[in-house]
């Protein structure tokens, strides 16, 4: 069908439609260099990309066509993106406000304001208002194939698993390509089936047409393969994926991990710096602060431990609710029990395995070993058993509970799994291994 | 986006430009929506792309008309992949592997499919680590080692109830042209990829300047946006990829006889493989599921309420019968009641027997439709069981309609008969055809108001007198001062 892909109609809207008001004044128009570059021409970092263009298209035209219903759908869908590019969440209230709009002008069937909303509610960890969303979408258009990617990512958040392979199975049936082969990547691997998980980021990555989609693939690639301790292999996939996609930060920061597993500490500080300074991801300071911990600079991690709790009250002031990644970071670097008040109320919200990781961990950190194992044994539920973390915190807590044999081999299994896990933790679980004698 | 403010002229042309917008409307982009957290880890939130752009299998046109060359023959041709932007290089707009690319022919008026061809693409990438370019040099031949990226394909043929036949075991796709420097002779190149058929016909899978023409500003000018000036073809320096195929009319015709059974409904659609989750299994191979389909132009975007549009482009024509809203909305469409209640031109009186007809059961007496007139329905078709012809949306080619010498943009309603809706011709202005027939103009009725249309009235390129007929890419930037 001839429906024109944002970024196509980027380039025909900033490059020949621009030209018309600019030739009238003498000045060439800005123009992206090729269509399948235009999210990123030139290597621009995206912020000042096509999507910058296309929200500024779309916004004046808003400004022409206030009745567009489905140029407001576009614009929000285009924020939400943008918050995710850019880590500024004060794109969410722009998102809602043009959502809102959208389905003011047409209350009925409005399945992309509300898939669009549905993506918002997921940004802003609201899952089961996401959920929601995606569900009156599909009872407008059962067949909305992007719904069921905003349904199976509110699930798979809320930790309903089958229910989460179950939409992702729908999405699948629907529209095989990028959005549904990076799900079912991520269905697998959550299920420990690793090579599966690789096979359909391959797959995912074959199809990607967008740059930026293929860059994501070769990350995500990178991910499995540094879980699994393939370090080496990583940091080239986070190369390759930045290659592909300058302006791809999280690759930035992968690679910046790898580097530091691999030991090239002024490399992995140097693209972390970067990473940091483009987009001040709560996990790009978390694990900057725990590199400078381990290379014993506690001030800079401390000023890394701040910026954070900056950047998570800021994303707060914007609706998004996030206590996972803020227990996460109580637990281990702030107060244990703040940890656990935070991550009981998420796990009130959602039963999802990382939770109850984190939970569990917060617990024994907080010396309630005994509750913890039952929560260290739910993150182990539906077969994740290849997550260097997980059997960390696992065996620790077994440690600590006196089971030294489960101990042992949880903690033996995560050093065998990923041996630079984590800068810090690696070396606590090679130390606590042997205080077992392991 | 940007449009010169002058004052409003009410003439028929901004009228009618503006009455095209609204036709327009569902041109425009879907949003493009991230499903991901901007503040949170990426461990607790995996932040994958939710519509990722997929234009390689993206059914943009399909053509269909008698060669005017080779009378006793079809072209059908299909396009995908719109707005490639010739940059001289080095750019490269590859078919998807392993995609199923289908043009599909229903001779008995069932909404299946009773002939398929279709093409299977696999590339061989010799590019290896040291360069990003496709060509390391001038390529003169298909077969020149500096030709790096290079893509093969199958094509078989597929009747309903018989194993597959391969036509072409190990066809080349010409390449995406990167400049005239690379690619002196393009031309060439795709004679170099055309390929002979087995009992008569030949093939190409191609790149080619789109010939799609329309003007989309108009975009611009929904719901009292000002109109300035059409006449501006926005598709104009883009190319798109293209598969053509020419074959005997006995080919397509039921039973194998064009003389009893003139009449075929063509359309194109692709297919892509999925997977299956299925815990436990270690073959997580799924099946292939149709993503994209095409008939008539403009239907999906026009017609198709948007709740339904992916419904549409999933599901077969044999099944638009059964989808209750799809044929409302034919029967009551949005763009004349839009029209009027911003431009006041009275809509026409629903139901809308007459756009029925025209995109769901081929123009006929039997159809029981407004038109008294025999043109395009399988039902004309003499070994047609007429119990099962449903309704569907195909594009419909009655193929002993006579050559047109002096083919007329506007096909049928300016007494044409050889052009759109009967079959498509690449020059057939479709855009100004669909708004004429929406606002209700019958051949020979035109809508005074709207009759110039988007002012946009032939492509830039002109077409070739033989096959693929198509232009030849355009080799320079778009967006280039000349």
């Amino acid at each position: 069908m001839r429906s024109l892909p944002l970024l196509l109609t980027t380039v025909l809207l900033c490059g020949r439609l621009a030209a018309f008001g600019a030739l009238d004044r003498g000045q060439p128009p800005g123009v992206p260099t090729s269509a399948d570059g235009a999210r990123h021409a030139g290597g621009a970092p995206p912020a000042d990309g096509s999507l910058a263009r296309a929200v500024a298209v779309d916004q004046q035209r808003l400004r022409e066509v206030p009745g567009d219903a489905a140029g407001w759908a576009r614009l929000g869908g285009e924020y939400v993106e943008q918050a995710r590019l850019t880590a500024d969440p004060s794109y969410y209230p722009k998102a809602d406000e043009a959502l809102h709009r959208s389905l003011t002008l047409t209350p009925e069937d409005n399945v992309d304001a509300l898939t669009g909303l549905g993506a918002l509610a997921n940004a802003r960890h609201l899952f089961a208002e996401a959920g929601e969303f995606a569900r009156q979408a599909l009872a407008a258009s059962p067949l909305h194939w992007p719904a069921y990617a905003v349904l199976a990512d509110a699930r798979t958040q809320l930790g309903d698993d089958a229910g989460a392979t179950d939409a992702v199975q729908h999405l699948l049936d629907l529209r095989p390509g990028t959005a549904s082969f990076t799900r079912a990547a991520y269905d697998l691997e959550q299920h420990g089936r690793t090579d599966d998980a690789r096979a359909a980021l391959r797959q995912a990555l074959d199809g990607a047409y967008d740059p930026a989609d293929q860059a994501f693939c070769r990350y995500q690639i990178a991910e499995l393969d540094r879980n699994a301790g393939r370090t080496a292999d990583a940091l080239t996939g986070y190369r390759k994926a930045l290659a592909t996609d300058p302006g791809y930060t999280a690759a930035l920061a992968g690679q910046a991990r790898a580097e530091a597993a691999l030991g090239r500490t002024d490399d992995a500080l140097r693209d972390y710096a970067d990473a940091v300074g483009r987009v001040p991801l709560p996990q790009y300071l978390l694990e900057l602060g725990e590199l400078q911990e381990s290379l014993g600079h506690p001030d800079r991690a401390r000023e890394q431990y701040r910026l954070l709790r900056a950047e998570q009250d800021l994303a707060a002031a914007n609706g998004v609710v996030d206590d996972l990644t803020a227990g996460q970071f109580q637990a281990d670097h702030g107060d244990p029990a703040e940890a656990v008040r935070l991550l009981r109320a998420e796990w009130g919200r959602r039963r999802n395995v990382l939770v109850a990781d984190a939970l569990a961990w917060a617990l024994h950190r907080s010396g309630a070993d005994g509750e913890a194992i039952g929560f260290a044994e739910q993150a182990a539920a539906h077969g994740w058993d290849d997550n260097a973390l997980f059997l960390y915190h696992r065996g620790e807590i077994e440690r600590a509970l006196g089971r030294s044999g489960e101990a042992r081999t949880h903690l033996a299994k995560a050093l065998a799994t990923d041996p630079a896990f984590n800068p810090l933790q690696a070396r606590a679980a090679r130390a606590s291994l042997t205080a077992l004698g392991g | 986006m940007n449009v010169t403010r002058r004052p409003a002229r009410t003439s028929s042309a901004a009228r009618s430009a503006a009455v095209l917008t609204t036709m327009s409307l569902a041109l425009a982009s879907s949003a493009l929506l991230g499903a991901g957290a901007g503040v949170s880890t990426a461990s607790s939130h995996r932040e994958a792309p939710l519509i990722a752009a997929d234009p390689q299998v993206d059914n943009t046109d399909v053509y269909a008309f008698t060669s005017p060359d080779k009378q006793d023959t079809v072209t059908l041709v299909a396009n995908w992949l719109p707005f490639q932007e010739p940059n001289g290089g080095p750019n490269f707009y590859p078919w998807a592997d392993g995609a199923h690319y289908d043009i599909n022919i229903d001779s008995q008026g069932t909404g299946r499919p009773d002939l398929t061809y279709r093409w299977t693409f696999h590339t061989e990438d010799q590019r290896g680590t040291n360069t990003f370019l496709y060509n390391n040099g001038v390529v003169n031949n298909l077969t020149d080692k500096t030709l790096l990226f290079r893509q093969y394909y199958t094509l078989q043929e597929i009747r309903e109830g018989c194993d597959p036949v391969t036509l072409v075991e190990h066809g080349t796709a010409a390449p995406s042209d990167t400049g005239r420097a690379s690619m002196p002779n393009y031309a060439g190149l795709r004679q170099q990829a055309t390929v002979q058929l087995p009992g008569g016909g030949q093939t190409v899978a191609t790149q080619a300047a789109d010939p799609f023409f329309l003007d989309l500003r108009v975009f611009d000018l929904l719901y009292g946006g000002n109109l300035s000036e059409v006449g501006q073809n926005t598709l104009a320096g883009y190319n798109v990829n293209t598969l053509s195929i020419q074959v005997p009319k006995s080919r397509l015709a039921l039973k194998g006889d064009p003389k009893r059974n003139p009449v075929i409904g063509v359309w194109s659609s692709t297919e892509k493989r999925t997977l299956k989750l299925s815990p436990g299994k270690a073959d997580p191979v799924g099946k292939y599921v149709q993503v994209s389909r095409l008939g008539n132009p403009l239907v999906n975007e026009v017609v198709v309420p948007a709740g339904l549009k992916d419904a549409f482009n999933a599901l077969p024509p044999s099944e638009d019968h059964n989808q209750p809203a799809l044929v409302a909305k034919v029967l009551d469409p949005e763009v004349p009641k839009l029209v009027q209640a911003i431009y006041g031109l009275p809509a026409p009186a629903t139901p809308r027997t007459d756009l029925q007809e025209i995109f769901l059961t081929g123009i006929a007496k039997a159809t029981g439709g407004p038109f008294q007139v025999d043109l395009n329905s399988q039902l004309l078709n003499k070994d047609v069981n007429p119990k099962r012809f449903v309704p569907a949306e195909e594009l419909r080619l009655n193929m002993s309609t006579p050559v047109t010498a002096d083919p007329d943009r506007l096909g049928v309603l300016d007494g044409d008969f050889q052009g759109f809706p009967n079959g498509r011709r690449l020059g057939d202005d479709v855009v100004d055809i669909a708004l004429q027939v929406m606002e209700g103009a019958t051949p020979g009725h035109f809508i005074a108001a709207l009759a110039a249309g988007d002012k946009v009235n032939t492509a830039d390129k002109p077409f070739g007198a033989s096959f693929p007929y198509v232009a030849t890419p355009y080799a320079k930037a778009v967006n280039q001062p000349n």
